[in-house]
């Protein structure tokens, strides 16, 4: 076999694009599937709101075990308050970064 | 007849093992994770034997997922990302097989477990904690301090903490939740096909349904798999993206 010369390698390319072009099939984009957007939201939101729901339960279990200080259960409640709006940051950020990929997408 | 729909998720010793008071066996977990291991590293060893100029099958798949990655690191990191690529190219191409593989009818699904998932998002996370100090020193901590005014900052870091400290959570229960929640559905079904066909008459006609309800839950799995396996690889870079660059969300 002979080497390929570098006009035919060329065309070859150019053929190629021509013919990617042609059959170019819209592939779904990951972040277009509504069942997932629905997952991250929830995800983000549920588990912001356990893992503030967490924290103020350790904070007040932490007074009531080497203090005298008697908290429980307002640390809970209150953790758990900036549990939700740290849920809901999380929430508005994942919409950013969608929208973000989304309009990239178009743009292409 | 009970059929279990959460029994093909129980953890089974294969090997018995003690080390003290802990259990170390070898599970059936560890024999698919083995197997999954296996399965990506002869991938790729028969993709780049040839290493034609004009790929074939094995190793333009090979190619489309190196790729695949390296843009998505380019693009949700920066260049600076890169290094990265080795870590990030391992964690997809694990979560991606083994997705595929816990498809395969009598295979255990490694990733629909929280203690694995749980355990590649905390090595995530670490990662990311470890990177963001190397690079800015104490200056990561200003990532929990937004541009705001000094009377309502006291309310904001902690939310930022805890939006923070969110992350490995939702990262590992995403995936987890996903699988085990497809899996579940998957057997649900099948043991409808069974149940149906076993009653006998005009109900043995009906278990057709669920049966071609499988074939289409089976095609949205394909997806979910890959999907699944691509927003762990594509979070992961954006939380890389915040250690390395700070400019995150201000």
């Amino acid at each position: 076999m002979t080497a390929p010369k570098r006009e035919d390698l060329q065309s070859l390319g150019e053929r190629l694009d021509a013919a990617e072009k042609r059959n170019q099939v819209p592939r779904p984009s990951p972040a277009a599937s509504t069942m997932g957007i629905a997952f991250r939201f929830t995800t983000e939101l549920v588990s912001a709101l356990l893992v503030g729901g967490g924290i103020g339960y350790g904070i007040d279990w932490a007074f009531d075990r080497w203090t005298h200080v008697h908290t429980r259960p307002w640390g809970m409640i209150a953790m758990f308050v900036l549990g939700a709006a740290a849920g809901i940051l999380n929430v508005i950020r994942a919409a950013n970064e969608i929208n973000a990929e989304m309009a990239k997408k178009d743009g292409d | 007849m009970a059929i279990n729909p959460m029994e093909q998720f129980a953890v089974k010793p294969i090997v018995p093992l003690h080390i003290g008071h802990y259990d170390v066996s070898f599970t059936n977990q560890s024999l698919w994770m083995c197997i999954v291991v296996g399965a990506v590293s002869l991938f790729m060893a028969l993709a780049v034997r040839q290493r034609s100029v004009v790929p074939g099958r094995v190793q333009s798949m090979a190619e489309i997922s190196y790729e695949f990655v390296a843009t998505m690191i380019g693009t949700a990191a920066g260049e600076d990302g890169l290094v990265f690529f080795p870590f990030v190219f391992t964690l997809f191409m694990f979560v991606l097989f083994s997705n595929f593989l816990g498809l395969l009818p009598g295979a255990y699904t490694v990733t629909s477990q929280i203690c694995v998932t749980f355990g590649l998002a905390a090595f995530v996370i670490a990662m990311v904690i470890v990177t963001g100090f190397i690079k800015h020193g104490i200056g990561f901590l200003k990532l929990f301090v937004p541009h705001a005014p000094w009377y309502i900052l006291w309310l904001l870091v902690p939310i930022e903490f805890i939006s923070f400290a969110t992350r490995p959570i939702s990262l590992s229960v995403r995936l987890f939740a996903n699988m085990l929640a497809g899996h579940t559905l998957l057997k649900v079904f099948a043991s409808f096909v069974i149940l149906l066909g076993g009653a006998g008459g005009v109900l043995s006609l009906l278990s057709v349904a669920p049966f071609f309800l499988i074939v289409a839950i089976t095609a949205l799995e394909l997806l979910v798999a890959a999907l699944q396996a691509y927003v762990f690889a594509i979070l992961t870079c954006i939380y890389l993206n915040e250690a390395l660059h700070l400019h995150g969300h201000h």
